[in-house]
């Protein structure tokens, strides 16, 4: 579903990349952790496949296409296929739940009957059943990234992308807020979740994608948040390495 | 639905920036008036021109009693004098550049003069005497002028030879600068409605970019993001020039066709149907420059 060849951006000349070569492939369907400290490369991660930035050298693969490859004016295709949640929520504050969700489908045209329709049904996978009559500000921080959320997924996309969605919730709002991501990931949705939030990582136990300083040293399925391999530098050879360098890899565990 | 809900957009905007907006309209109106006050003058001098030229005349004014120019020193001109000046008129060389003459005595001038000025005194202190004779002479090419000109005015008997033409050209060349300095404070203040709708829709892009922000990525097209910004502009700068096209309406309607055709009964005045077809230029205008200016200022501060 995404996938990058060697992917390095580069911000500023003679700073160190945001990203430095990284290959990395999620597959459909799947649920991803992506975790390292600010400054990581997490965001940059989200944004290239956004096209909302231009690699600087390697390829961004989205459900199959070079988005480099992708005209200017086919950019919002791309876009209708992934959905965005972010730790501010966005939603726009004169217009009430409904509204800000049915906003997401009247920007791209689609119809009145199916906007009554669609909405509805997207608010109850949420959980906000009844509340479609509320403003923004009458609403807890949980509920609001809920709508946030619908908004994200009300045009179906294939893949979801958050940033950092329980980092303004506490503990117990934010469970709420996974299983809401886990349900619709049930439902065949790619997500990828860029986190600081351990517990949830822990308690998730999906795959765990760990960037520092622009590179990934860490790619486990079903993990938690900090490494169970002691040796961080010899995983990160793992993933990149050559047949021969995995092999030595491995028996050195041994 | 989609037109609708881009409908809705411009509605909030237009409301959000309601005194950017006013000024919008405001400075287009009055740019648009002086660019469309600048036409109705050349469509006013183009009309006069056509009234005019077929009935101006080269005048070859004789002698009389008080005449000082040379040709005059030996008194008001003479019977023999005129004769002469009638065959040179019909000789071969002169009657190509001309349509026809007629001969003007004292007796009819004094007529005209009387009924020209009928309401003013001074036909009470002008005499018969004081007033020449001419040959009126209707040329076939008004352009050949100087050489009926060179012709005449040698010739004794003869006091001055004036085109009716050149006072009309001074007054149609003073008609043609005021359309100029109409046009130049024109494209003074088309070049401030361009400011200042580059300024209002930056501001409009500005108050505005949570929802464009949420509307590029839920993947709304250009179009759609980018429309009611520039609509906005557009139908500020086409409510400009509407007005001020009814404004040069009403000022051709009551002013030219009203007060002024009864004051210069014999001008022919520009009709007020006749400025509506300056209108739709202004319409084109206005909302031509105002498309343009809101799509090159959302090209720089509007992220799509």
């Amino acid at each position: 579903m995404i996938r990058f060849e060697n992917v390095t951006k580069v911000y500023e000349q003679n700073a160190r990349p945001a990203l430095d070569s990284v290959s990395l492939e999620i597959n459909r369907g799947e649920f991803t952790f992506l975790v390292g400290a600010s400054g990581s490369g997490k965001s940059t991660f989200l944004r290239l496949i956004l096209k909302e930035d231009k690699a600087s050298s390697g390829s961004v693969y989205v459900a199959g296409q070079n988005v480099a490859n992708i005209s200017s004016w086919r950019v919002p295709k791309l876009r209708r296929g992934i959905g965005v949640v972010f730790q501010d929520f966005r939603l726009l504050p004169q217009k009430n739940v409904f509204a800000n969700v049915a906003f997401a489908m009247q920007v791209i045209g689609k119809s009145r009957s199916i906007i009554r329709e669609t909405v509805p049904e997207v608010l109850k996978t949420v959980g906000l059943e009844g509340k479609e009559k509320r403003m923004p500000h009458e609403l807890s921080g949980g509920e609001q990234q809920r709508v946030a959320i619908a908004r994200a997924v009300v045009n179906r996309p294939g893949i979801l992308l958050a940033d950092e969605p329980t980092g303004n919730l506490d503990p117990i709002t934010s469970m709420g807020i996974m299983g809401v991501l886990d349900k619709i990931n049930q439902n065949g949705t790619t997500v990828v979740m860029a986190t600081h939030d351990d517990d949830i990582v822990n308690e998730m136990r999906r795959r765990v994608v760990e960037l520092k300083n622009g590179k990934v040293i860490r790619d486990e399925a079903k993990a938690l948040y900090t490494s169970m391999i002691p040796v961080v530098g010899e995983s990160r050879r793992l993933k990149d390495a050559s047949g021969e360098e995995l092999n030595r890899a491995q028996g050195a565990q041994l | 639905m989609r037109l609708l809900f881009i409908l809705g957009e411009i509605g909030s905007g237009l409301r959000r920036n309601l005194s950017m907006v006013i000024s919008v309209v405001l400075v287009t109106f009055v740019s648009l008036t002086f660019v469309g006050a600048a036409g109705m003058l050349q469509m006013q001098i183009n009309q006069m021109k056509g009234y005019w030229y077929d009935k101006v005349q080269v005048a070859v004014f004789l002698c009389n009693d008080g005449s000082t120019a040379v040709g005059c020193a030996s008194g008001p001109a003479t019977k023999e004098q005129q004769d002469n000046l009638q065959a040179m008129l019909e000789s071969p060389a002169v009657k190509q550049y001309i349509n026809d003459f007629q001969f003007e005595s004292q007796a009819e001038a004094y007529k005209h003069f009387k009924e020209q000025f009928s309401n003013s005194p001074i036909v009470d202190s002008v005499s018969q005497d004081q007033l020449p004779a001419s040959f009126r002479i209707n040329m076939k090419n008004p352009e050949k002028y100087q050489i009926i000109s060179e012709t005449f005015s040698s010739q004794p008997g003869v006091e001055t030879v004036s085109d009716q033409r050149q006072v009309l050209e001074r007054i149609f060349s003073w008609m043609n600068g005021a359309s100029v300095a109409a046009m130049g404070v024109a494209a003074v203040m088309i070049f401030c409605a361009v400011l200042l709708i580059t300024t209002t829709i930056r501001l409009s892009a500005f108050s505005r970019r949570r929802e464009t922000g949420i509307m590029r990525l839920v993947g709304a097209s250009k179009t759609v993001i980018q429309l009611p910004f520039i609509l906005e502009g557009v139908i500020a700068a086409v409510v400009g020039a509407l007005l001020a096209s009814v404004t040069l309406w009403l000022m051709a309607h009551f002013w030219l066709n009203g007060d002024l055709s009864r004051q210069f009964l014999n001008t022919p005045f520009i009709s007020s149907t006749q400025v509506l077809v300056i209108a739709p230029v202004l319409i084109a205008l206005g909302g031509g420059l105002a498309g343009i200016s809101s799509l090159l200022t959302l090209r720089r501060y509007l992220k799509v």
